[in-house]
């Protein structure tokens, strides 16, 4: 007996085997049907008798192992059943002859044998036969069942009869001495009448009638007699039958203890009867007290005595194995009897015994195994340490079972059977195909031996023929073992993947193995390793922006809280977080991964794009080579939103290898985010803007699209024209255009930047590729004042600008520069060149398309940037009085800063002044009267500050000075570093020169008086003639244009003479009479109101006089500044009257 | 000729997941056929699992730490030692070395108990990386000379 029977279990004792088998030429799954057929038919409750008979099928048994069946009874074939295809008649004799044959192979055994003949139709089909049954054909054979029950009711009248033969057979002095084949020559010429030899006889015959007694439904009484046989085959040390007596007494009480059996689920012997009824069939009458014939309390409490207690079971069990273990021959019987046992405890849950049974059935020499047998008996061992619980146990019998299935000296290895067990051995190594078991937390199992395991699959999947399986295995060592594979391993692990992929490429699909087993795609999250994904916002000229006012806008906050310092932060949140910026439609937009390369070596990373959701994307992939082991790595991957609506950075995919992987980010571990959704708006034009003057670096602190940068002088004025092209392709509808100056220390007069947007409007809306231009006039007024240190510095030149002479209107005071100041000019140029700097920022607004419909917008800007230099300063500003009370002389200090002749012009008068040079304009200008000037409204006023009010009222002031003034500049000179005429003009200005005396005396004042000598008004140069001897009259007329009344005012008028050289007289009385009063009298006046009064002089002699109009009192109108009481002085001149006339 | 190797195990959760012993720190004198070892080690955590189950079921509180020898095989006895946080320790010596007494053994895992908690002691070290201590490598290699020196 050399072939074991790993399936066996104690139960097994109880059955009797039937062979199934073919005869002639039986089609294979045909046969397999009837088999399973037969085979369910594993149990038949016997008529009569309430017992119950196991049958165990086998269709292929070893007839040498049958010739151990009286050594233990379940092991002899008892009965054949044969199924054969016949179709027609002439076949039936030969058919017949090859069933006896068969018959005769297990002849000495066989209680009973039965022939199914299927096909066969016709007069030998009629004939009645109990051991044949005839079937038209194997769909149509109904009673099948029916038949083997019949069948298996002989088998059991048989073995009934020999049992209670044999165990009757008591009187009988001659008991023929039963034996294993390997005994019989032992037994030659052996004294067959000793008591020794008799006792052998008895003590084996007992253990059989054991046997028949199990298996014949009597449980208790094989009990009975297998305890009589250890006592007697003890006695006599027959070692090998008193094991097989112990096994005997071991099997009944396992089948006592444990009536669902000890197989366990795998039993694949059962397959028809499920567990449950299993058990309840297995009520056995013979055994069972409940529903048994023998209902007597006798019986039940010998069973309780003769049946073996659980851990009975297990010593009776190791010492039948060590009996066993005597005999070479009997390893079969020994290894099944470990299998069994196991079984057993594994049941009983006690695992560390079991596997010192397992143990020494490892060590049991079986002599020379096929590969096959020995693949089995490994697979079997594997099973059974899964079965008590050892998973990395089973696992390595398991793994040894594919090797053998592979071994060298098998001419055709099974890398098929190798690659499935392999597969099998995965859980022992706490391995699992999926990656996403291995992408959190700590690596899980022995990373050394779960790479040998995988690059065993590798192996094998690539003998099978199975290139993409290897790829899939190779690329699931990679993502998982990367930090447990040395830097070579790394080397030829990427290598032997390059080598698979360039045959079959890896991809996301799941591959599904023939036996159902899913291998999920693995992404290669590790080859780069990502670190951080961040949206990029899009450039600021792109960005959209919500018109506000619109609903939606408003500031949605889950807290009631404007601020709270409890910030809720959990790494969920982050992912799903909206990034509060938009991306449009249409544009490409960016997302920045942070990644590194963990491999030695360069990292070739193709077709790396984004993985996006909820709105349709198109993905731009990039190609990238990462350095060997590489920090961390900025990688901007691109696409283009082609809908509107919520977009989701799902993940994004790489091509590694050859093989194309898609990461999500779900799945990676410590990848920081801001978040990964964004809103994308509807689709907005798109505007390019270019400008007449050349681009300049960026101004600090702002962000902007581009900027211009330029040069003017103080008061120059220079276009700007802006072209806006819309390159997108939407259509632009609307165009705003708004300036903002940023914040500067320099007092700015006037506008900045002024443009004219109608005509552009007048051509909106603009289709893609049309460009509009907007012209902008940039003005650079600042303050001509000159500054404190440039007055330090003329003043250092020795020259008092204060102490001027004033006399003349127009006069140079100021001699070229000395040599010796020109020469250090360049080191001091800084200090010259008082260059200031105005910064604007132009901004456009402009929508159009579905975008604008959402209320979206877009703002493109510029900066503007100047350079100011300056062109003149007015260092000192003072007046002179005019000759006429309605006007004065503004002088003005001009100085030259520039490093070109300058020409000032104003009103009429033209100044040239050399570089560096300071004259001095006398301007003769009309007093103004600011009364006129419209006043702010109240609103205004209230809001401001007195401290403004007076700023601004000043500054109106100054304006309107200026604009009469009109004071120009112009500069016409030869640049040698520029190599190009520089010919610049601009506007001065002397808004900020202005004091508050000096505004105060170019005002006009508010009491205005006019003198009228014969009816015509005289001021300062006009003569008014009269003759001697005639009245003249004297009206002197007061308007009142200040707001308040003023008066009453008394007026003395006092002629004199100015002799011209310095002298005056005043003594007059007999020169010039007063014809009445020389006083008047003024009653108050109203605003806006005038008062007259009228006197009348009359001169006596000719000559030239000047007539002082004084106030009598001068406590009046203290609280009127003195410009008021300025009255003009009136000059008369008396001549001789009569002979002129004549 | 003398084997010694070493193993440790750290089962993470108190509820012993076979899944998650993993070798903290390997050392193996002479150091080659080292997968052979692994083999061994791997397997013989079955027994140790099974072990610690049955007797946890006793007394947790008073286990005895050292388990004895887990199996023999035909070349090695492998004994094992499982602290009450259920790291594990494994000493696989060779079978035909005969004067190596239970006692023995076990002042070997004494010793490398006490190594162990001084390495979970350093305050650089993460818990669940693997071991690199030079302290600990001297400890193991004192281990083997200090047999080696009985051993002649």
């Amino acid at each position: 007996m050399s072939v074991p029977d790993y399936m066996q279990c104690a139960e097994d004792h109880q059955t009797v085997l039937v062979v199934v088998q073919p005869v002639g030429i039986v089609p294979e799954d045909q046969f397999f049907r009837i088999y399973k057929r037969i085979s369910s038919v594993n149990q038949v409750n016997v008529r009569d008798t309430q017992r119950a008979l196991f049958i165990r099928y086998r269709h292929h048994y070893p007839p040498e192992n049958n010739e151990w069946g009286d050594f233990q009874t379940h092991r002899k074939v008892v009965g054949l059943i044969s199924v054969t295809s016949c179709s027609s008649a002439k076949e039936w004799p030969q058919t017949a002859e090859r069933f006896h044959g068969q018959k005769e192979l297990f002849g000495s055994t066989l209680y009973d044998s039965r022939l199914l003949v299927f096909g066969l139709q016709g007069d030998i089909a009629e004939q009645q036969r109990t051991d044949v049954a005839f079937y038209p054909s194997y769909d149509n054979c109904p009673d099948v069942e029916k038949r083997v029950e019949d069948f298996v009711e002989s088998i059991f009248i048989v073995l009934e009869s020999k049992r209670l033969d044999r165990a009757t057979d008591k009187s009988g002095d001659k008991i023929p001495l039963l034996c294993v084949p390997f005994e019989k020559k032992d037994f030659v010429g052996l004294d067959t009448d000793s008591r020794h030899y008799k006792k052998r006889c008895q003590g084996r015959m007992r253990k059989h009638v054991g046997d028949l007694c199990l298996q014949a439904g009597m449980l208790q009484d094989a009990l009975v007699h297998y305890h009589m046989a250890v006592e007697l085959l003890r006695s006599v040390n027959d070692f090998l039958w008193l094991g097989a007596a112990l096994e005997g007494l071991c099997s009944a009480s396992v089948i006592f203890h444990y009536p669902g059996g000890t197989a366990g689920k795998s039993g694949a012997r059962k397959p028809s009867i499920s567990a449950a009824t299993d058990t309840g069939k297995r009520h056995r009458p013979g055994a069972l007290t409940t529903s048994g014939i023998s209902a007597d309390t006798s019986s039940e409490i010998g069973r309780a005595k003769n049946c073996l207690s659980q851990e009975d079971i297990i010593e009776k069990y190791k010492e039948a194995i060590s009996y066993y273990g005597k005999y070479k021959n009997a390893g079969v019987i020994e290894l099944e009897a470990c299998v069994k046992a196991v079984r057993v405890l594994a049941i009983q849950k006690r695992a560390m015994e079991a596997s010192e049974f397992l143990q020494n059935a490892v060590y049991i020499n079986l002599g020379q195994l096929s590969e096959e047998e020995k693949i089995q008996r490994y697979s079997v061992l594997s099973e059974l340490y899964e079965l008590i619980g050892f998973h990395r146990k089973s696992a390595f019998f398991k793994r040894v079972a594919a090797m053998q299935c592979v071994a060298p000296t098998i001419p055709d290895p099974g890398w098929k059977a190798c690659y499935r067990l392999l597969l099998e051995t995965l859980p022992g190594y706490s391995l699992s195909l999926d990656p996403k078991d291995f992408s959190k937390g700590t690596h899980r199992g022995w990373a050394a031996v779960q790479m040998r395991l995988l690059h065993e699959l590798v192996y094998a999947s690539r003998r099978m023929g199975n290139p993409g399986l290897s790829v899939r295995h190779l690329s699931f060592l990679l993502q998982t073992m990367l930090d447990f594979l040395s830097d070579q391993e790394k080397k030829e692990v990427t290598q032997s993947l390059e080598n698979y992929t360039s045959k079959c490429p890896g991809g996301m699909n799941i591959i599904t193995l023939p036996d159902g087993l899913k291998l999920p795609p693995v992404p290669f999250t590790k080859l780069p390793i990502v670190k951080s994904v961040s949206l990029l916002n899009l450039p600021a000229s792109l960005r959209p922006h919500k018109v506000k006012g619109l609903p939606g806008q408003g500031v949605t906050s889950a807290s009631p809280f404007i601020y709270s310092p409890i910030t809720l932060h959990s790494r969920g949140d982050d992912r799903t977080k909206k990034i509060d910026f938009q991306w449009v439609q249409g544009d490409v937009c960016e997302v920045q991964l942070m990644v590194y390369n963990p491999m030695p070596f360069e990292l070739r990373v193709e077709n790396m794009g984004l993985l996006m959701s909820g709105v349709e994307f198109e993905s731009l992939p990039a190609a990238l080579s990462l350095p060997a082991e590489s920090g961390l790595y900025p990688v901007t991957l691109v696409g283009v939103p082609r809908t509107a609506g919520n977009i989701t950075v799902n993940g994004y995919h790489t091509s590694v290898f050859g093989v194309s992987s898609d990461c999500l980010l779900d799945s990676l571990v410590g990848v920081k985010s801001s978040g990964c959704t964004v809103e994308v708006v509807p689709s907005l034009p798109r505007l390019q803007l270019s400008t007449s003057l050349p681009r300049s670096a960026r101004l600090c602190g702002e962000d902007l699209s581009s900027s211009v940068c330029l040069q003017l002088f103080n008061g120059e004025t220079q276009q700007l024209v802006i072209t806006l092209e819309n390159i997108g392709s939407e259509t632009l509808n609307t165009l705003e255009m708004s300036s903002k100056t940023l914040t500067t220390k320099e007092k700015l007069f006037g506008d900045f930047l002024s443009w004219d947007l109608q005509d552009a409007l007048s051509r909106l809306p603009l289709k893609p590729g049309q460009a509009v231009t907007v012209p902008v006039d940039i003005h650079a007024k600042l303050d001509f004042s000159g500054q404190e240190n440039l007055l330090q510095d003329l003043n250092d030149d020795g020259i008092s600008v204060t102490g001027l002479p004033i006399s003349s209107p127009l006069r140079q005071v100021l001699k070229p520069r000395p040599e010796n100041k020109q020469v250090n000019a360049d080191t001091s140029k800084s200090e010259y060149n008082h260059v200031k700097t105005l910064e604007a920022v132009l901004n456009f607004r402009y929508s159009g398309g579905l975008g604008q419909v959402e209320g979206y917008y877009r703002e493109i800007s510029l900066g503007v940037k100047v350079d100011v230099e300056p062109s003149v300063f007015f260092t000192r500003v003072s007046t002179l009085p005019a000759s006429s009370t309605r006007q004065c002389h503004l002088l003005l200090d001009v100085f030259n800063p520039t490093e070109h002749e300058l020409t000032l012009t104003a009103r009429n008068q033209q100044l040239i002044l050399h570089s560096s040079e300071c004259q001095r304009m006398a301007i003769q200008v009309d007093k103004f009267d600011f009364e006129s000037l419209p006043m702010p409204s109240h609103d205004v006023l209230r809001q401001s500050s007195l401290y403004q009010q007076e700023e601004e009222r000043q500054q109106a002031h100054g304006g309107q000075i200026n604009s009469t003034l009109d004071l120009r500049w112009n500069i016409i000179s030869f640049s040698c570093q520029l190599l190009s005429s520089l010919c610049s003009s601009g506007e001065a200005s002397v808004e900020g020169v202005l004091t508050q005396l000096v505004l105060e005396h170019m005002q006009l004042a508010p009491l205005q008086w006019d003198v009228l000598v014969n009816g015509k008004a005289c001021d300062s140069d006009v003569v008014a003639d009269c003759k001697v001897g005639d009245a003249v009259p004297l009206e002197v007329k007061l308007t009142n244009r200040s707001k308040s009344p003023v008066g009453p005012f008394s007026l003395t008028v006092v002629p004199f003479q100015d002799y011209q050289n310095g002298v005056q007289n005043s003594e007059l009385q007999d020169v010039v009479t007063f014809i009445g009063s020389n006083s008047f009298y003024i009653d108050s006046v109203s605003p806006a109101g005038n008062s007259t009064c009228v006197g009348a002089l009359l001169f006596l002699y000719t000559g030239d006089f000047y007539l002082s109009i004084k106030f009598q009192d001068d406590s009046v109108g203290r609280d009127l500044p003195p410009a008021s009481f300025c009255l003009p002085s009136v000059h008369v001149r008396a001549q001789e009257p009569v002979e002129v006339a004549a | 000729m003398e084997i010694c190797k070493v193993f440790f195990h750290l089962s993470v959760s108190v509820i012993l997941s076979p899944l998650q012993n993993y070798p903290l720190y390997i050392r193996s004198v002479p150091s080659q056929s080292e997968l052979k070892f692994h083999y061994t080690v791997h397997t013989s955590l079955d027994v140790v699992e099974e072990k610690i189950s049955t007797a946890g079921k006793a007394m947790a509180e008073q286990r005895e730490l050292y388990l004895g020898l887990l199996y023999p095989t035909e070349d090695y006895k492998v004994y094992g030692y499982v602290t009450n946080s259920k790291v594990k320790f494994v000493i696989v010596v060779d079978s035909s070395n005969t004067s190596l007494r239970d006692n023995e053994i076990r002042s070997m895992f004494r010793k490398l108990h006490n190594s162990f908690t001084d390495v979970m002691c350093n305050p650089f070290y993460n818990p669940g990386d693997p071991i690199q201590s030079r302290a600990m490598f001297t400890m193991v290699s004192g281990l083997k000379s200090d047999k080696c020196g009985w051993l002649v």
